[in-house]
């Protein structure tokens, strides 16, 4: 309901801008309407407005970038995704012309690519924050560390592998906060000197695998492993891998017994300076607007401010850093230097390293599925198994177990697929092949029992459990194009809930939002379950895509 | 409604004086200014940005648009870029490349120029010295040994084998100096031509063969770094967040900027190296109001004392940066280089340089 009216908002103010540009021609100049900040980006550039594909952890400059708007006339609309997709949506071209700056935490990994560095014209870093680990205080204690400022990365290697560590990290596939903890990790247990090499990658491999065991929460973004710590079990998660930044500003809101202290392993981090970047292909006017924000953006006194409402450090050497951000210095460890090691250090930690995933898809095959919606649903899961995925962004991982659950009045058929470790016969592909055609054959008749059919993941996913015993990364997949109209209701699978096991209760849902989906029903799945709700209304395949960040 | 007309429309509501309107607080009226777009190397924008170039500018009939860039992906802007009147790199080279891709003969102006040099700590800056590695003269000018370094390079050494004390643990790790990137950035291109002529025993390198002598350690110092920055801006940043590499190769001009305006530089200590080369900031003007631009930025007196103020050295004037630096205790900025006895030695030819930092980035060019 809410897109179209938002949508026709910015038409409207497009057409006025227009206007009051043409009857400038004549008149002496009529002010245009004032942009609005927190209107999506237009598909065309507007004087005065800087569209900015960013990420998300930047809503916390909201205040100053208000400031920003008042003193230089600038102001800043920005659309939202994760650092690795947003390098992709430089380098192949898709925001040429849709915007006029990128802002990521680090712009290491689109400067590996050739096509990438081509697109940016401008980098200004803005502020710094280093990857650190989050070590909840009690845990600090158990380990002896004392106040956390003299720890290393073989310490915190070893008790994760002695499993007394459980953590979060998010998907470095997905997010640069992981990325930069998978980097400084690798680094550190490999004895690499300078910047990592496939040989080096390969050297840390077994102390990697040891490390990732105790890995217990993943996430697509910085800002929901923040959320999932908060909401998970007391001692379940000891730490967190995360920007200082954000883990301090956690802090700010957290009650004691949950607070962290910030360890910055003392040989060494990789830290985000979020460069605000211009792209080649922005106008003259816009390019005018991005030299006023970053100049407006360096100066002392907001370089001062900005410290104080994010904590991440300045980056003018007169501006004084925010008081809780400690001033001595750490080794900064080097990002790898060309795209074949990142690439490969990211494949080996999706499809060797990490803990592996039990992922259980339920997918609504209702008669209102029929036609382009099941072709659709088909295609975006379809991807999921093809091989082209060079860093293990979308495809179902060597290792993953996959279930697919097909229902509409009833379940239908539930299929399991365990794609094997490369190198053994038969290979990863023959099985992503297998599941390809399990999802090929999805038809669509009859009505929608979705809360009886999750209940139902559920059991397939304890089944599995008890006969594996093993310890993998849970989750489930909902998605529907209607309302659940047959079986159990939202009440019967509250109870059902409730009545759960602690792990299994602890199993996030992750409902997809498609066709005439009920969001009430499906918000409420993902609240209760610890998931979080995804759009496939825009497009079905970047959703799936997403979500794999979760998985 | 396109976005090319779109653009039209907003283009004609600026020519019409809407610009004051659209943006306030923003310079003199525009009717009697000729606008002068050029791109220049990210080193000189905070110059071109400054309200009193701007004013200055204006006042002899200029308003100049300059996007700020790495001086060598400079010059495949310049060649995809309509419209430009001027561009303006960091040193000769990538100008000459930019010359040749606009066909042009003449000798370029050099209004302004800047020794290149490594920033580091005033504690790391003591360590150096205390271990061999950096001295300090009577009047305070420190400098960075080039023969010692490229020794330590060559031989892996680490910052544990120095005498380092033990709250520095900072100080880990292979002892390297950060630069940009050579192949995008003049910056990191003049480093690595700097190394060669150390390797090559204090000869620029000017033949095949030199440059297959001295790719080895060429290649180990960028590999090393891994990830590298593609324009100079941003190494320094980070330097002045207190993150990265304590040891960053850099222009002189940025860090007496900001001494020269009054700002801060926290412990940042100047190293010239002891065999080092200037950046000839170099302007390459296609129409006559690039020209125009080029001829004042060399002439005007007014724009000469604001290049210092901007941490330049103007060629006409060299004196009028120490004017402005000279009662700074820290850093302390060389008032003449030759007395400090920093060596000096030429840039090798655009074909060279260009090899030579193939070499570096791992022969694909």
């Amino acid at each position: 309901m809410n897109v179209p009216m938002k949508r026709r908002g910015w038409i409207t103010a497009v057409l006025a801008a227009v206007l009051a540009a043409a009857t400038a021609c004549t008149s002496s100049g009529t002010p245009a309407p004032r942009p609005n900040p927190t209107d999506p980006p237009a598909e065309t550039a507007r004087p005065g407005v800087l569209r900015i594909l960013a990420g998300s952890e930047l809503q916390d400059l909201a205040p100053v970038l208000e400031d920003a708007r008042k003193a230089t006339g600038v102001t800043v609309q920005f659309s939202w995704t994760g650092t690795l997709d947003g390098a992709d949506a430089v380098s192949s071209g898709r925001a040429d012309g849709k915007y006029d700056a990128v802002w990521f935490p680090s712009n290491q990994y689109l400067r590996l690519d050739p096509a990438g560095k081509s697109k940016v014209l401008s980098e200004t870093p803005v502020m710094v924050s280093p990857v650190a680990v989050g070590v909840r205080t009690s845990v600090l204690g158990e380990l002896g560390w004392g106040d956390g400022s003299k720890v290393t990365w073989a310490q915190i290697g070893d008790a994760a592998a002695a499993g007394k560590l459980p953590y979060g990290m998010s998907d470095p596939s997905r997010s640069n906060s992981g990325f930069s903890g998978l980097v400084a990790v690798a680094s550190a247990f490999s004895g690499a000197q300078a910047a990592l090499t496939e040989a080096d990658v390969q050297k840390a491999a077994p102390r990697l695998k040891q490390f990732f065991t105790d890995q217990k929460l993943t996430s697509g973004s910085s800002g929901w492993l923040a959320q999932a710590y908060t909401r998970a079990e007391p001692g379940k998660v000891g730490a967190l891998v995360n920007y200082e930044s954000v883990l301090l500003s956690l802090n700010r809101t957290l009650p004691p017994e949950q607070r962290l202290t910030v360890v910055r392993p003392v040989d060494g981090v990789v830290s985000a300076d979020y460069p605000l970047s211009l792209l080649s292909s922005a106008a003259q006017s816009e390019r005018e607007s991005f030299q006023r924000l970053t100049s407006y953006l360096l100066k002392e006194d907001v370089q001062k401010r900005i410290s104080e409402v994010t904590l991440r450090r300045p980056v003018t050497a007169g501006a004084a850093p925010a008081s809780e951000l400690p001033a001595d210095r750490r080794r900064e460890l080097p990002f790898p230097g060309t795209r074949a090691v990142a690439d490969g250090l990211l494949a080996a930690y999706q499809n060797e390293l990490r803990r592996p995933s039990r992922t259980v898809y339920v997918l609504d095959t209702s008669g209102s599925m029929e036609g382009s919606r099941l072709n659709a649903l088909k295609a975006a899961l379809g991807r999921l198994t093809g091989a082209d995925d060079t860093r293990g962004v979308r495809r179902f991982r060597d290792r993953e177990e996959v279930t697919l659950l097909s229902f509409a009045s009833k379940v239908k058929w539930t299929k399991t697929h365990a794609v094997p470790a490369s190198g053994s016969q038969p290979d990863p592909q023959a099985e992503l092949a297998s599941i390809n055609a399990d999802v090929q054959s999805l038809s669509a008749s009859g009505g929608t029992a979705l809360y009886d059919s999750l209940e139902e993941a559920y059991r397939v996913i304890e089944r599995q459990q008890a006969a594996a015993g093993d310890d993998r990364f849970t989750s489930i997949v909902l998605m529907t194009d209607g309302e659940s109209n047959e079986g159990a209701t939202d009440a019967d699978f509250k109870r059902f809930h409730d009545g759960l096991p602690a792990g299994e209760k602890a199993i996030p849902v992750f409902p997809i939002r498609f066709g005439e989906a009920a969001v009430s029903q499906l918000q409420g799945v993902a609240d209760l379950s610890g998931g979080k709700l995804f759009d496939g209304t825009g497009s079905l395949d970047g959703v799936f895509e997403e979500i794999r960040g979760y998985q | 409604m396109g976005r090319r007309a779109l653009g039209v429309l907003a283009a004609l509501a600026l020519l019409g004086g809407v610009t004051y309107a659209l943006i306030p607080d923003d310079g003199p009226e525009a009717k009697k200014l000729v606008t002068v777009t050029g791109l220049v190397g990210s080193e000189k924008r905070s110059f071109f940005e400054s309200p009193e170039v701007k004013a200055e500018l204006a006042k002899q009939g200029l308003e100049v648009h300059a996007d700020p860039t790495g001086s060598w992906t400079m010059s495949e802007q310049a060649r995809s870029t309509p419209g430009l009147d001027f561009a303006f790199p960091a040193s000769t080279a990538p100008a000459r490349e930019i010359q040749r891709n606009w066909g042009q003969q003449d000798s370029p102006l050099v209004p302004f120029y800047s020794p290149l040099v490594v920033v580091t700590h005033a504690e790391v800056a003591q360590i150096l010295r205390d271990n061999n590695r950096a001295a300090q003269d009577a009047s305070g000018v420190w400098t960075f040994k080039m023969d010692q370094y490229v020794a330590d390079l060559k031989a892996g050494r680490r910052w544990q084998e120095l005498n380092v004390p033990a709250e520095h643990s900072e100080l880990a790790g292979p002892i390297f100096v950060t630069s940009t990137d050579p192949e995008s950035s003049s910056s990191g291109a003049l480093y690595v031509a700097l190394l060669s002529y150390i390797l090559n025993n204090h000869q620029v390198v000017s033949d095949d063969a030199a440059v297959e002598a001295t790719r080895p350690v060429l290649h180990q110092a960028t590999t090393m770094q891994g990830g590298q920055k593609s324009s100079s801006d941003e190494p320094f940043r980070d330097f002045q967040a207190g993150v990265g590499n304590p040891l960053v190769f850099g222009y002189e001009s940025q860090v007496a900027a900001l001494v020269a305006q009054g700002q801060s530089t926290g412990d940042t200590v100047v190293m010239y190296p002891d065999t080092t080369i200037y950046s000839d900031h170099t302007i390459i003007a296609r129409t006559d109001n690039g020209r125009k631009l080029a001829a004042l930025l060399q002439d005007d007196e007014a724009l000469r004392t604001l290049e210092a103020k901007f941490g330049f050295r103007p060629q006409a004037r060299p004196d009028a940066l120490n004017d402005l630096v000279k009662n700074t205790r820290q850093p302390v900025f060389a008032q003449n280089l030759a007395a400090a006895k920093v060596k000096q030695w030429q840039v090798p030819s655009l074909d060279i340089l260009q090899k030579l930092t193939a070499a570096a980035k791992g022969g694909q060019k």
